[in-house]
């Protein structure tokens, strides 16, 4: 059962590495936002359309999960002290993650298909 | 000078309860171990709790003071808001009143091996260090084992079976930080895993109470990016 569960470095590692790209990402994405000219469906289409933006956008989605299972799990591990009730919601979490995951690179596809 | 006293007795009482002492003509500079024998001297014999040397080198005297772990004998009254709230080190089994029972603590200390492994034969002479090799044990070894530390640390009490806690992981990086030491790997080996070195989440509450000012957050980050340096 690896899954990141059972070990104690690695996770650690990915925690930092992706807060690092994760503040990096806002603050880029926080410039983008305020430079662009018109806030609306289409502009923000294009800007994800450019093969840079689309990468950096699938990153950040990839780190953020990495960083939300990495979190929950260490709460988790903290205060869930049922070995079958941790399985349990550690199973959740996972779930909800992936399919958060899933739905965000639906509607992203989607809007760069489209 | 007013104390409230956390006092329980298996033996005799149902559960635990609160008892205030009053102390007259306390002189400035009076040490709170000081405090708590005069107590004990002329006022109640049933207190208990563990103490020895008196001067903050043998450890024996950690106790929740004001809400603050710390060492009885180098902690002047003078420092202490009134009442002078004096509750036993939380998160192990009270043995009775201020003494808690401490297996817990020295089994994870056990835990990191934490004595030189040597695997080639033994010099004749003396296993010598240069004194840059020497300089990184400074802030390792003087821990008194007064588990000051461990007891004031959340993830310690959340999880004290598994989690080693700041004193025995403080321990372990005294040994990995050691020239002569050769279980390197064995030792950051060992720690791998979620529980044992991980679940510190450098809160600090360590560095806080530590009575000889030492810095188990540090040596818990040292042993971090050793495993990151190993591991790449």
């Amino acid at each position: 059962m690896s899954l990141y569960v059972l070990e104690g470095l690695r996770p650690w590692v990915i925690q930092r590495v992706s807060a690092i790209y994760i503040v990096l990402f806002i603050v880029y994405a926080t410039y983008c936002f305020f430079s662009a000219d018109v806030i609306a469906y289409e502009p923000w289409k294009n800007w994800l359309y450019n093969p840079f933006n689309t990468t950096v956008v699938g990153i950040f989605v990839i780190a953020l999960l990495f960083h939300a299972w990495i979190g929950m799990r260490d709460v988790i591990l903290d205060y869930v002290h049922n070995i079958m009730l941790r399985i349990f919601i550690l199973a959740m979490l996972m779930g909800a993650l992936i399919g958060s995951g899933l739905w965000i690179f639906r509607i992203l596809l989607l809007s760069v298909v489209n | 000078m007013k104390f409230k006293i956390y006092r329980y007795n298996p033996e005799t009482d149902t559960k635990p309860f609160v008892q205030q002492y009053e102390l007259e003509g306390v002189e400035p500079g009076t040490m709170l171990l000081a405090a708590l024998l005069r107590i004990k001297d002329e006022q109640d014999e049933s207190l208990s709790f563990r103490r020895s040397c008196g001067e903050g080198v043998c450890g024996s005297d950690g106790m929740n003071i004001n809400g603050v772990n710390g060492l009885a004998c180098i902690t002047s009254l003078d420092t202490l808001k009134q009442p002078v709230e004096i509750k036993p080190l939380p998160g192990l089994p009270v043995i009775r009143d201020l003494i808690i029972d401490m297996d817990q603590f020295y089994k994870q200390y056990r835990a990191v091996k934490p004595y030189l492994i040597v695997n080639d034969p033994m010099p004749e002479v003396e296993l010598a260090q240069t004194p840059e090799q020497r300089e990184k044990l400074d802030g390792l070894y003087e821990c008194v084992l007064c588990a000051c530390c461990s007891t004031s640390c959340p993830s310690f009490w959340w999880n004290p079976e598994k989690f080693l806690g700041p004193a025995a992981l403080l321990q372990a990086s005294r040994f990995i930080e050691d020239s002569r030491d050769q279980a390197f790997e064995e030792r950051l080996a060992d720690l791998e895993g979620p529980f044992k070195l991980f679940r510190c989440h450098t809160i600090m509450n360590c560095v806080n109470v530590c009575p000889k000012g030492l810095n188990p957050t540090k040596a818990i980050g040292r042993i971090k990016s050793k495993m990151v340096t190993r591991s790449l």
